[in-house]
Protein backbone atom coordinates (compact mmCIF):
# COMPACT_ATOMS: atom_id res chain seq x y z
CA UNK A 1 0.00 0.00 0.00
CA UNK A 2 1.50 3.29 -0.98
CA UNK A 3 2.34 5.81 1.62
CA UNK A 4 1.32 8.87 -0.33
CA UNK A 5 -2.21 10.07 -0.31
CA UNK A 6 -1.95 11.46 -3.80
CA UNK A 7 -0.75 8.38 -5.59
CA UNK A 8 -2.82 5.77 -3.76
CA UNK A 9 -5.43 3.71 -5.52
CA UNK A 10 -8.69 5.74 -5.20
CA UNK A 11 -10.77 2.76 -4.16
CA UNK A 12 -8.35 1.95 -1.40
CA UNK A 13 -8.37 5.56 -0.26
CA UNK A 14 -12.16 5.68 -0.09
CA UNK A 15 -12.53 2.47 1.82
CA UNK A 16 -9.83 3.57 4.23
CA UNK A 17 -11.43 6.95 4.84
CA UNK A 18 -14.78 5.24 5.27
CA UNK A 19 -13.27 3.00 7.88
CA UNK A 20 -11.76 5.98 9.64
CA UNK A 21 -15.02 7.90 9.74
CA UNK A 22 -17.09 5.01 10.99
CA UNK A 23 -14.57 4.13 13.65
CA UNK A 24 -14.91 7.57 15.23
CA UNK A 25 -16.48 6.09 18.33
CA UNK A 26 -14.30 6.27 21.47
CA UNK A 27 -12.49 3.19 22.75
CA UNK A 28 -13.67 1.15 25.67
CA UNK A 29 -10.59 -0.50 27.14
CA UNK A 30 -10.54 -0.51 30.90
CA UNK A 31 -8.23 2.13 32.36
CA UNK A 32 -8.23 0.56 35.79
CA UNK A 33 -4.55 -0.26 35.54
CA UNK A 34 -1.50 0.89 37.49
CA UNK A 35 -0.18 4.35 36.73
CA UNK A 36 3.19 4.69 35.02
CA UNK A 37 3.38 8.45 35.57
CA UNK A 38 2.03 10.43 38.51
CA UNK A 39 1.89 14.18 38.10
CA UNK A 40 1.08 16.23 41.22
CA UNK A 41 0.44 19.95 41.36
CA UNK A 42 2.58 20.76 38.35
CA UNK A 43 3.22 24.48 37.91
CA UNK A 44 5.37 25.62 35.00
CA UNK A 45 6.60 29.05 34.01
CA UNK A 46 9.05 30.36 31.46
CA UNK A 47 10.60 33.36 33.17
CA UNK A 48 7.67 35.36 34.46
CA UNK A 49 5.17 33.77 32.11
CA UNK A 50 3.06 31.10 33.77
CA UNK A 51 2.04 28.35 31.37
CA UNK A 52 0.73 25.56 33.58
CA UNK A 53 -1.29 25.86 36.77
CA UNK A 54 -1.66 23.07 39.28
CA UNK A 55 -1.88 20.12 36.90
CA UNK A 56 -2.40 16.71 38.49
CA UNK A 57 -3.03 13.47 36.67
CA UNK A 58 -1.96 9.85 36.37
CA UNK A 59 -0.94 8.24 33.10
CA UNK A 60 -2.10 4.63 32.96
CA UNK A 61 0.33 1.92 31.98
CA UNK A 62 0.07 0.34 28.52
CA UNK A 63 -2.77 2.56 27.45
CA UNK A 64 -3.02 5.55 25.15
CA UNK A 65 -3.52 8.87 26.91
CA UNK A 66 -4.32 11.90 24.83
CA UNK A 67 -3.68 15.51 25.79
CA UNK A 68 -6.13 17.69 23.89
CA UNK A 69 -6.89 21.38 23.91
CA UNK A 70 -6.60 24.50 21.75
CA UNK A 71 -3.25 25.99 20.69
CA UNK A 72 -1.18 27.45 23.50
CA UNK A 73 -3.05 25.65 26.27
CA UNK A 74 0.10 24.05 27.67
CA UNK A 75 -0.35 20.45 26.54
CA UNK A 76 3.01 20.26 24.77
CA UNK A 77 4.71 21.87 27.76
CA UNK A 78 3.16 19.27 30.05
CA UNK A 79 4.37 16.53 27.75
CA UNK A 80 7.90 17.86 27.67
CA UNK A 81 8.03 17.92 31.46
CA UNK A 82 7.67 14.16 31.49
CA UNK A 83 11.07 13.57 29.92
CA UNK A 84 12.62 16.78 31.21
CA UNK A 85 13.18 18.16 27.72
CA UNK A 86 12.16 21.52 29.18
CA UNK A 87 15.34 21.49 31.24
CA UNK A 88 17.15 22.60 28.09
CA UNK A 89 15.32 25.93 28.19
CA UNK A 90 17.13 28.42 30.45
CA UNK A 91 14.05 30.30 31.65
CA UNK A 92 12.15 27.12 32.53
CA UNK A 93 10.84 26.86 36.06
CA UNK A 94 8.85 24.00 37.53
CA UNK A 95 7.10 23.26 40.81
CA UNK A 96 5.30 20.11 41.81
CA UNK A 97 6.22 16.48 41.47
CA UNK A 98 6.41 14.04 38.62
CA UNK A 99 6.93 10.38 39.38
CA UNK A 100 7.82 7.69 36.88
CA UNK A 101 7.08 4.23 38.30
CA UNK A 102 7.23 5.72 41.77
CA UNK A 103 10.54 7.61 41.33
CA UNK A 104 10.70 11.39 41.35
CA UNK A 105 12.19 12.22 37.95
CA UNK A 106 13.84 15.36 39.29
CA UNK A 107 15.64 13.62 42.12
CA UNK A 108 19.39 14.14 42.23
CA UNK A 109 19.96 10.42 41.82
CA UNK A 110 18.16 10.33 38.50
CA UNK A 111 20.36 10.19 35.41
CA UNK A 112 18.67 12.33 32.81
CA UNK A 113 19.93 10.32 29.84
CA UNK A 114 18.55 7.15 31.41
CA UNK A 115 15.24 8.90 31.97
CA UNK A 116 15.05 9.99 28.36
CA UNK A 117 15.94 6.52 27.21
CA UNK A 118 12.95 5.24 29.14
CA UNK A 119 10.59 7.96 28.03
CA UNK A 120 10.93 8.29 24.28
CA UNK A 121 9.66 11.20 22.28
CA UNK A 122 8.48 11.68 18.71
CA UNK A 123 8.08 15.20 17.44
CA UNK A 124 5.60 16.99 15.25
CA UNK A 125 7.94 17.37 12.30
CA UNK A 126 9.80 14.14 11.54
CA UNK A 127 13.43 14.77 12.42
CA UNK A 128 15.54 11.86 11.17
CA UNK A 129 19.29 12.40 11.34
CA UNK A 130 20.98 13.06 8.00
CA UNK A 131 22.45 9.56 7.96
CA UNK A 132 21.45 6.17 6.67
CA UNK A 133 18.29 4.49 7.95
CA UNK A 134 20.42 1.93 9.75
CA UNK A 135 22.57 4.55 11.46
CA UNK A 136 19.54 6.55 12.56
CA UNK A 137 18.43 3.65 14.66
CA UNK A 138 21.85 2.32 15.62
CA UNK A 139 23.23 5.65 16.87
CA UNK A 140 21.40 5.91 20.17
CA UNK A 141 21.64 2.16 20.77
CA UNK A 142 25.42 2.36 20.43
CA UNK A 143 25.47 5.40 22.72
CA UNK A 144 23.83 3.49 25.51
CA UNK A 145 25.70 0.23 24.94
CA UNK A 146 29.14 0.82 23.49
CA UNK A 147 30.15 -2.82 23.42
CA UNK A 148 27.25 -4.12 21.40
CA UNK A 149 28.19 -6.50 18.61
CA UNK A 150 27.34 -5.87 15.01
CA UNK A 151 24.98 -8.84 14.74
CA UNK A 152 23.14 -7.85 17.89
CA UNK A 153 22.80 -4.34 16.54
CA UNK A 154 21.46 -5.67 13.23
CA UNK A 155 18.86 -7.59 15.21
CA UNK A 156 17.80 -4.55 17.20
CA UNK A 157 17.51 -2.41 14.08
CA UNK A 158 15.37 -5.03 12.37
CA UNK A 159 13.16 -5.45 15.43
CA UNK A 160 12.66 -1.72 15.80
CA UNK A 161 11.76 -1.28 12.13
CA UNK A 162 9.34 -4.21 12.29
CA UNK A 163 7.75 -2.80 15.43
CA UNK A 164 7.30 0.50 13.67
CA UNK A 165 5.77 -1.18 10.66
CA UNK A 166 8.54 0.05 8.38
CA UNK A 167 10.72 -3.02 7.90
CA UNK A 168 9.20 -4.33 4.69
CA UNK A 169 9.55 -0.97 3.00
CA UNK A 170 13.19 -0.36 3.83
CA UNK A 171 14.79 -3.76 4.40
CA UNK A 172 16.42 -3.69 0.99
CA UNK A 173 17.90 -0.22 1.46
CA UNK A 174 19.05 0.20 5.05
CA UNK A 175 22.10 2.12 3.91
CA UNK A 176 20.02 4.66 2.02
CA UNK A 177 19.73 8.11 3.47
CA UNK A 178 16.86 8.56 5.88
CA UNK A 179 16.05 11.83 4.15
CA UNK A 180 15.06 9.98 0.99
CA UNK A 181 11.99 8.53 2.73
CA UNK A 182 8.54 10.06 2.51
CA UNK A 183 7.12 12.09 5.40
CA UNK A 184 5.08 9.24 6.80
CA UNK A 185 8.00 6.85 6.50
CA UNK A 186 10.32 9.33 8.21
CA UNK A 187 7.90 9.62 11.11
CA UNK A 188 7.72 5.85 11.42
CA UNK A 189 11.52 5.83 11.35
CA UNK A 190 11.51 8.28 14.25
CA UNK A 191 9.16 5.95 16.10
CA UNK A 192 11.46 3.00 15.34
CA UNK A 193 14.42 5.04 16.57
CA UNK A 194 12.63 5.67 19.86
CA UNK A 195 11.60 2.02 20.15
CA UNK A 196 15.14 0.76 19.60
CA UNK A 197 16.33 1.97 23.01
CA UNK A 198 13.51 0.03 24.67
CA UNK A 199 11.52 2.73 26.44
CA UNK A 200 8.66 2.13 28.83
CA UNK A 201 6.76 5.17 27.61
CA UNK A 202 6.48 6.70 24.17
CA UNK A 203 5.35 10.30 23.92
CA UNK A 204 4.24 11.83 20.66
CA UNK A 205 3.72 15.55 20.15
CA UNK A 206 1.18 15.92 17.32
CA UNK A 207 2.97 13.26 15.29
CA UNK A 208 0.57 13.32 12.36
CA UNK A 209 0.21 17.08 12.04
CA UNK A 210 2.32 17.22 8.90
CA UNK A 211 1.16 13.93 7.36
CA UNK A 212 -1.50 13.00 4.85
CA UNK A 213 -4.57 10.95 5.96
CA UNK A 214 -3.20 7.62 4.81
CA UNK A 215 0.09 8.04 6.68
CA UNK A 216 -1.89 9.28 9.66
CA UNK A 217 -4.08 6.19 9.60
CA UNK A 218 -1.04 3.93 9.43
CA UNK A 219 0.55 5.63 12.42
CA UNK A 220 -2.67 5.45 14.41
CA UNK A 221 -2.89 1.73 13.63
CA UNK A 222 0.70 1.41 14.76
CA UNK A 223 0.05 3.20 18.04
CA UNK A 224 -2.87 0.94 18.78
CA UNK A 225 -0.60 -2.09 18.29
CA UNK A 226 2.20 -0.57 20.32
CA UNK A 227 -0.06 0.21 23.27
CA UNK A 228 -0.05 -3.48 24.11
CA UNK A 229 3.59 -3.19 25.13
CA UNK A 230 4.25 0.51 25.75
CA UNK A 231 2.51 3.31 27.60
CA UNK A 232 1.66 6.01 25.10
CA UNK A 233 0.99 9.69 25.62
CA UNK A 234 -0.05 11.68 22.59
CA UNK A 235 -0.66 15.37 22.23
CA UNK A 236 -3.13 15.99 19.48
CA UNK A 237 -5.05 18.82 17.95
CA UNK A 238 -7.17 16.38 16.08
CA UNK A 239 -10.34 15.53 18.00
CA UNK A 240 -11.28 12.68 15.76
CA UNK A 241 -7.85 11.16 16.23
CA UNK A 242 -8.22 11.37 20.00
CA UNK A 243 -11.58 9.69 19.70
CA UNK A 244 -10.20 6.96 17.49
CA UNK A 245 -7.29 5.82 19.55
CA UNK A 246 -7.18 7.13 23.10
CA UNK A 247 -8.16 5.35 26.29
CA UNK A 248 -7.87 8.37 28.57
CA UNK A 249 -8.21 11.99 27.64
CA UNK A 250 -6.87 15.10 29.38
CA UNK A 251 -8.42 18.38 28.28
CA UNK A 252 -6.22 21.43 28.80
CA UNK A 253 -7.37 25.00 28.55
CA UNK A 254 -5.26 28.10 29.27
CA UNK A 255 -2.69 26.18 31.24
CA UNK A 256 -5.15 24.31 33.41
CA UNK A 257 -6.26 20.73 33.29
CA UNK A 258 -10.02 21.17 33.07
CA UNK A 259 -11.09 17.61 32.66
CA UNK A 260 -9.43 14.22 32.79
CA UNK A 261 -11.19 10.90 32.35
CA UNK A 262 -11.91 7.91 30.19
CA UNK A 263 -12.23 8.72 26.52
CA UNK A 264 -15.79 7.46 26.38
CA UNK A 265 -16.84 9.70 29.23
CA UNK A 266 -14.99 12.84 28.06
CA UNK A 267 -16.39 12.65 24.56
CA UNK A 268 -19.91 11.40 25.19
CA UNK A 269 -20.65 12.91 28.59
CA UNK A 270 -18.16 15.63 29.47
CA UNK A 271 -18.48 17.06 32.95
CA UNK A 272 -17.53 20.64 32.10
CA UNK A 273 -19.12 23.00 29.65
CA UNK A 274 -15.82 24.02 28.15
CA UNK A 275 -14.99 20.42 27.41
CA UNK A 276 -18.35 19.89 25.76
CA UNK A 277 -17.86 23.00 23.65
CA UNK A 278 -14.32 22.13 22.60
CA UNK A 279 -15.16 18.53 21.83
CA UNK A 280 -18.09 19.55 19.69
CA UNK A 281 -15.93 22.00 17.79
CA UNK A 282 -17.44 25.22 19.13
CA UNK A 283 -13.90 26.65 19.51
CA UNK A 284 -10.27 25.67 19.17
CA UNK B 1 -14.58 50.22 -7.50
CA UNK B 2 -11.18 51.82 -8.06
CA UNK B 3 -9.71 51.84 -11.53
CA UNK B 4 -7.45 48.94 -12.38
CA UNK B 5 -5.97 50.79 -15.32
CA UNK B 6 -4.46 53.87 -13.77
CA UNK B 7 -2.09 54.40 -10.85
CA UNK B 8 1.28 52.80 -10.41
CA UNK B 9 2.93 55.80 -8.84
CA UNK B 10 6.21 54.05 -8.23
CA UNK B 11 6.54 52.16 -11.49
CA UNK B 12 9.20 54.43 -12.98
CA UNK B 13 11.26 54.59 -9.80
CA UNK B 14 11.12 50.80 -9.53
CA UNK B 15 12.36 50.38 -13.04
CA UNK B 16 15.22 52.84 -12.53
CA UNK B 17 16.15 51.09 -9.30
CA UNK B 18 16.32 47.70 -10.99
CA UNK B 19 18.32 49.15 -13.88
CA UNK B 20 20.87 50.71 -11.53
CA UNK B 21 21.33 47.42 -9.71
CA UNK B 22 21.82 45.70 -13.01
CA UNK B 23 24.43 48.25 -14.08
CA UNK B 24 26.26 47.83 -10.76
CA UNK B 25 26.41 44.07 -11.24
CA UNK B 26 27.67 44.41 -14.79
CA UNK B 27 30.36 46.83 -13.61
CA UNK B 28 31.55 44.42 -10.94
CA UNK B 29 31.66 41.57 -13.42
CA UNK B 30 33.49 43.80 -15.90
CA UNK B 31 36.15 44.70 -13.33
CA UNK B 32 36.64 41.00 -12.63
CA UNK B 33 36.97 40.16 -16.27
CA UNK B 34 39.35 43.07 -16.81
CA UNK B 35 41.66 41.98 -14.00
CA UNK B 36 41.76 38.40 -15.19
CA UNK B 37 42.23 39.51 -18.76
CA UNK B 38 45.05 41.89 -17.92
CA UNK B 39 46.87 39.32 -15.83
CA UNK B 40 46.57 36.83 -18.62
CA UNK B 41 47.76 39.28 -21.21
CA UNK B 42 50.80 40.34 -19.21
CA UNK B 43 51.79 36.95 -17.96
CA UNK B 44 50.74 34.72 -20.82
CA UNK B 45 54.12 34.44 -22.44
CA UNK B 46 55.67 33.24 -19.22
CA UNK B 47 53.15 30.46 -18.68
CA UNK B 48 54.32 27.06 -19.72
CA UNK B 49 54.86 23.67 -18.20
CA UNK B 50 58.53 24.57 -17.76
CA UNK B 51 57.47 27.63 -15.84
CA UNK B 52 55.51 25.56 -13.42
CA UNK B 53 58.02 22.83 -12.95
CA UNK B 54 61.40 24.51 -12.63
CA UNK B 55 62.82 26.43 -9.76
CA UNK B 56 63.53 30.14 -9.87
CA UNK B 57 67.07 31.21 -10.67
CA UNK B 58 68.87 34.36 -9.67
CA UNK B 59 69.44 36.23 -12.87
CA UNK B 60 69.56 39.68 -14.30
CA UNK B 61 67.41 38.98 -17.29
CA UNK B 62 63.90 37.77 -17.30
CA UNK B 63 64.20 34.94 -19.77
CA UNK B 64 66.66 33.25 -17.51
CA UNK B 65 64.58 33.75 -14.39
CA UNK B 66 63.53 30.14 -14.20
CA UNK B 67 60.14 28.89 -13.09
CA UNK B 68 57.91 29.08 -10.07
CA UNK B 69 58.11 25.61 -8.67
CA UNK B 70 59.71 26.65 -5.40
CA UNK B 71 57.18 29.40 -4.64
CA UNK B 72 54.35 27.05 -5.56
CA UNK B 73 55.64 24.47 -3.12
CA UNK B 74 56.05 27.28 -0.61
CA UNK B 75 52.42 28.32 -1.03
CA UNK B 76 51.31 24.72 -0.60
CA UNK B 77 53.36 24.26 2.56
CA UNK B 78 52.14 27.51 4.06
CA UNK B 79 48.49 26.90 3.27
CA UNK B 80 48.50 23.38 4.61
CA UNK B 81 50.43 24.22 7.75
CA UNK B 82 48.30 27.25 8.62
CA UNK B 83 45.01 25.44 8.19
CA UNK B 84 46.28 22.46 10.18
CA UNK B 85 47.15 24.82 13.02
CA UNK B 86 44.02 26.94 12.78
CA UNK B 87 41.33 24.35 12.17
CA UNK B 88 41.29 22.50 15.51
CA UNK B 89 41.35 25.77 17.41
CA UNK B 90 38.65 27.25 15.19
CA UNK B 91 36.46 24.19 15.51
CA UNK B 92 36.73 24.17 19.28
CA UNK B 93 35.95 27.86 19.50
CA UNK B 94 33.07 27.55 17.05
CA UNK B 95 31.52 24.67 18.97
CA UNK B 96 31.80 26.59 22.21
CA UNK B 97 30.35 29.75 20.71
CA UNK B 98 27.50 28.00 18.95
CA UNK B 99 26.50 25.48 21.58
CA UNK B 100 27.64 26.45 25.03
CA UNK B 101 28.06 30.19 25.12
CA UNK B 102 25.25 31.97 26.88
CA UNK B 103 24.51 35.10 24.86
CA UNK B 104 23.28 37.01 27.87
CA UNK B 105 26.46 36.90 29.89
CA UNK B 106 28.94 39.76 29.78
CA UNK B 107 31.85 37.45 29.15
CA UNK B 108 30.25 36.44 25.88
CA UNK B 109 30.29 40.05 24.72
CA UNK B 110 33.99 40.27 25.55
CA UNK B 111 34.80 37.13 23.58
CA UNK B 112 32.85 38.34 20.58
CA UNK B 113 34.43 41.78 20.64
CA UNK B 114 37.82 40.11 20.93
CA UNK B 115 37.14 37.99 17.88
CA UNK B 116 35.90 40.94 15.88
CA UNK B 117 39.02 42.89 16.79
CA UNK B 118 41.26 40.01 15.81
CA UNK B 119 39.43 39.79 12.52
CA UNK B 120 40.04 43.43 11.72
CA UNK B 121 43.77 43.50 12.44
CA UNK B 122 45.60 44.22 9.17
CA UNK B 123 47.81 41.36 8.10
CA UNK B 124 50.93 43.53 8.05
CA UNK B 125 50.42 44.15 11.75
CA UNK B 126 50.27 40.41 12.30
CA UNK B 127 53.47 40.08 10.30
CA UNK B 128 55.27 42.64 12.43
CA UNK B 129 53.97 41.08 15.59
CA UNK B 130 55.21 37.74 14.40
CA UNK B 131 58.60 39.12 13.52
CA UNK B 132 58.96 40.84 16.88
CA UNK B 133 57.85 37.81 18.82
CA UNK B 134 59.60 35.04 17.00
CA UNK B 135 62.97 36.74 16.84
CA UNK B 136 63.16 36.38 20.60
CA UNK B 137 65.79 33.90 21.63
CA UNK B 138 63.25 31.61 23.20
CA UNK B 139 61.89 30.71 19.79
CA UNK B 140 65.12 29.52 18.22
CA UNK B 141 63.60 26.11 17.67
CA UNK B 142 61.15 27.51 15.18
CA UNK B 143 63.58 28.86 12.66
CA UNK B 144 67.03 28.01 11.45
CA UNK B 145 69.52 30.33 9.85
CA UNK B 146 70.75 33.64 11.13
CA UNK B 147 73.96 34.44 12.93
CA UNK B 148 75.52 31.80 15.16
CA UNK B 149 76.02 32.76 18.73
CA UNK B 150 73.36 35.41 18.61
CA UNK B 151 70.86 35.47 21.42
CA UNK B 152 68.08 36.25 19.01
CA UNK B 153 66.57 33.71 16.72
CA UNK B 154 66.34 34.25 13.02
CA UNK B 155 62.60 34.49 13.30
CA UNK B 156 61.75 33.68 9.73
CA UNK B 157 60.67 30.30 8.55
CA UNK B 158 57.71 28.36 7.29
CA UNK B 159 56.85 27.43 10.85
CA UNK B 160 56.79 31.02 12.02
CA UNK B 161 54.84 32.12 8.94
CA UNK B 162 52.33 29.31 9.42
CA UNK B 163 51.74 30.18 13.04
CA UNK B 164 51.17 33.83 12.27
CA UNK B 165 49.06 33.01 9.22
CA UNK B 166 47.06 30.56 11.28
CA UNK B 167 46.21 33.31 13.74
CA UNK B 168 45.34 35.64 10.88
CA UNK B 169 42.80 33.26 9.34
CA UNK B 170 41.47 32.06 12.69
CA UNK B 171 38.64 34.58 13.22
CA UNK B 172 37.37 34.02 9.71
CA UNK B 173 37.36 30.25 9.97
CA UNK B 174 35.70 30.49 13.39
CA UNK B 175 32.98 32.72 12.02
CA UNK B 176 32.14 30.47 9.08
CA UNK B 177 32.32 27.31 11.20
CA UNK B 178 30.08 28.81 13.85
CA UNK B 179 27.54 29.68 11.15
CA UNK B 180 27.70 26.17 9.80
CA UNK B 181 27.05 24.69 13.23
CA UNK B 182 24.25 27.11 14.04
CA UNK B 183 22.58 26.28 10.76
CA UNK B 184 21.95 22.72 11.82
CA UNK B 185 18.25 22.75 12.79
CA UNK B 186 17.35 22.58 16.45
CA UNK B 187 15.02 19.67 15.70
CA UNK B 188 18.01 17.39 15.09
CA UNK B 189 19.51 18.22 18.47
CA UNK B 190 16.14 17.73 20.16
CA UNK B 191 15.72 14.36 18.50
CA UNK B 192 19.11 13.21 19.78
CA UNK B 193 18.57 14.56 23.30
CA UNK B 194 15.17 12.87 23.46
CA UNK B 195 16.89 9.55 22.75
CA UNK B 196 18.99 9.95 25.87
CA UNK B 197 22.18 11.31 24.30
CA UNK B 198 24.21 13.86 26.21
CA UNK B 199 24.73 17.32 24.75
CA UNK B 200 28.39 16.72 24.00
CA UNK B 201 27.69 13.41 22.23
CA UNK B 202 24.86 15.05 20.32
CA UNK B 203 27.29 17.67 19.07
CA UNK B 204 29.95 15.12 18.25
CA UNK B 205 27.79 12.45 16.64
CA UNK B 206 24.90 14.38 15.11
CA UNK B 207 25.60 18.09 14.75
CA UNK B 208 29.21 18.05 13.55
CA UNK B 209 28.72 15.30 10.96
CA UNK B 210 25.68 17.16 9.68
CA UNK B 211 27.72 20.37 9.53
CA UNK B 212 30.57 18.74 7.62
CA UNK B 213 29.96 20.51 4.29
CA UNK B 214 29.80 23.88 6.03
CA UNK B 215 32.92 23.15 8.05
CA UNK B 216 34.77 22.02 4.96
CA UNK B 217 33.75 25.29 3.32
CA UNK B 218 35.21 27.18 6.28
CA UNK B 219 38.50 25.30 5.93
CA UNK B 220 38.73 25.80 2.20
CA UNK B 221 37.94 29.50 2.42
CA UNK B 222 40.57 29.84 5.13
CA UNK B 223 43.07 28.13 2.86
CA UNK B 224 42.24 30.57 0.08
CA UNK B 225 42.86 33.43 2.47
CA UNK B 226 46.19 31.99 3.52
CA UNK B 227 47.24 31.48 -0.08
CA UNK B 228 46.63 35.09 -1.00
CA UNK B 229 48.34 36.98 1.80
CA UNK B 230 51.57 38.81 1.12
CA UNK B 231 52.42 40.97 4.12
CA UNK B 232 52.64 38.17 6.63
CA UNK B 233 54.67 36.00 4.30
CA UNK B 234 57.06 38.77 3.37
CA UNK B 235 57.76 39.62 6.99
CA UNK B 236 57.89 36.18 8.50
CA UNK B 237 59.22 34.08 5.66
CA UNK B 238 61.14 36.43 3.44
CA UNK B 239 61.44 35.98 -0.27
CA UNK B 240 64.43 33.80 -0.87
CA UNK B 241 64.59 32.07 -4.21
CA UNK B 242 65.41 28.73 -2.82
CA UNK B 243 64.13 26.54 -0.05
CA UNK B 244 66.33 26.09 2.97
CA UNK B 245 66.97 22.48 2.00
CA UNK B 246 67.68 21.12 -1.44
CA UNK B 247 65.77 17.85 -1.43
CA UNK B 248 62.62 19.24 0.12
CA UNK B 249 60.44 16.42 -1.06
CA UNK B 250 62.10 13.85 1.14
CA UNK B 251 60.14 13.32 4.37
CA UNK B 252 63.19 13.23 6.59
CA UNK B 253 64.01 16.73 5.42
CA UNK B 254 60.59 18.11 6.15
CA UNK B 255 61.31 19.48 9.60
CA UNK B 256 64.35 21.28 8.24
CA UNK B 257 62.26 22.67 5.43
CA UNK B 258 59.69 23.98 7.89
CA UNK B 259 62.35 25.64 9.93
CA UNK B 260 63.96 27.12 6.86
CA UNK B 261 63.28 30.01 4.59
CA UNK B 262 61.54 30.00 1.27
CA UNK B 263 58.96 31.93 -0.68
CA UNK B 264 55.39 31.71 -1.79
CA UNK B 265 53.68 32.83 -4.97
CA UNK B 266 52.70 36.07 -3.30
CA UNK B 267 56.22 37.06 -2.28
CA UNK B 268 57.57 35.84 -5.60
CA UNK B 269 55.13 38.06 -7.45
CA UNK B 270 56.01 41.01 -5.23
CA UNK B 271 59.73 40.45 -5.55
CA UNK B 272 59.68 40.23 -9.32
CA UNK B 273 57.25 43.02 -9.87
CA UNK B 274 58.52 46.55 -10.58
CA UNK B 275 58.14 47.25 -6.86
CA UNK B 276 60.62 44.57 -5.83
CA UNK B 277 64.21 43.82 -6.79
CA UNK B 278 63.70 40.88 -9.07
CA UNK B 279 63.02 42.72 -12.31
CA UNK B 280 61.02 39.99 -14.03
CA UNK B 281 57.59 41.52 -14.34
CA UNK B 282 56.47 38.92 -16.88
CA UNK B 283 57.27 36.14 -14.45
CA UNK B 284 55.55 38.10 -11.70
CA UNK B 285 52.36 38.34 -13.71
CA UNK B 286 52.60 34.68 -14.56
CA UNK B 287 52.91 33.83 -10.90
CA UNK B 288 50.04 36.19 -10.08
CA UNK B 289 47.85 34.47 -12.61
CA UNK B 290 48.68 31.03 -11.24
CA UNK B 291 47.98 32.27 -7.72
CA UNK B 292 44.65 33.68 -8.78
CA UNK B 293 43.71 30.35 -10.36
CA UNK B 294 44.59 28.56 -7.15
CA UNK B 295 42.47 30.87 -5.03
CA UNK B 296 39.62 30.65 -7.53
CA UNK B 297 39.82 26.87 -7.33
CA UNK B 298 39.63 27.05 -3.55
CA UNK B 299 36.55 29.25 -3.72
CA UNK B 300 34.90 27.01 -6.30
CA UNK B 301 35.63 24.05 -4.11
CA UNK B 302 34.00 25.85 -1.20
CA UNK B 303 30.87 26.57 -3.23
CA UNK B 304 30.59 22.97 -4.39
CA UNK B 305 31.12 21.65 -0.88
CA UNK B 306 28.51 24.02 0.47
CA UNK B 307 25.96 22.89 -2.12
CA UNK B 308 26.33 19.29 -0.99
CA UNK B 309 24.51 20.04 2.22
CA UNK B 310 21.27 20.34 0.30
CA UNK B 311 21.48 16.87 -1.15
CA UNK B 312 20.54 13.63 0.49
CA UNK B 313 22.51 14.57 3.52
CA UNK B 314 24.86 11.65 3.28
Amino acid sequence: MSDSFLTADPNETFSMLEGMLSAAAPRVRSTDVPAIFEVKALDVSYGSKRVLHDVSLEIPEKRITAFIGPSGCGKSTALRCLNRMNDEIPSFNMRGKIRLAGQDIRAKSVNITALRRNVGMVFQQPNPFPMSIYDNIALAVREHDGRISRSELDGIVEQALKHASLWDEVKKGLKDSALSLSGGQQQRLCIARALAVKPAVIMLDEPCASLDPISTARIEELLLELSADYSIVIVTHNMAQAKRISDKVAFFLMGRLLEYGDALQVFEAPQRNETAEYVSGAFG
Amino acid sequence: MQSIKTGGRHDLASRIGVALCWIASILVAAVCVFIIGYLLQQGWHSLSWKFLSTDPVQSLTEDQAGGIRTPMVGTAILVLASILLALPLALGAAIYLAEYMDERRWITRIVRVGLETLASVPSVVFGMFGLALFTLGAFKFLSSGGAQGSSMSYGRSFLVASIVMGIHILPFVIKVSEEAIRNIPRSLRQGALALGMTKWRTIWKVVLPAARPGLATAAVLGMGLAAGDTAIVWLTLGGSMTMGVDAWWQPHNWLAVLKGAGSTLTTYAYFNSPAGDGNSPGAAFGAAFVLMCIVLLFNLGAVLLFRRRDLTGR
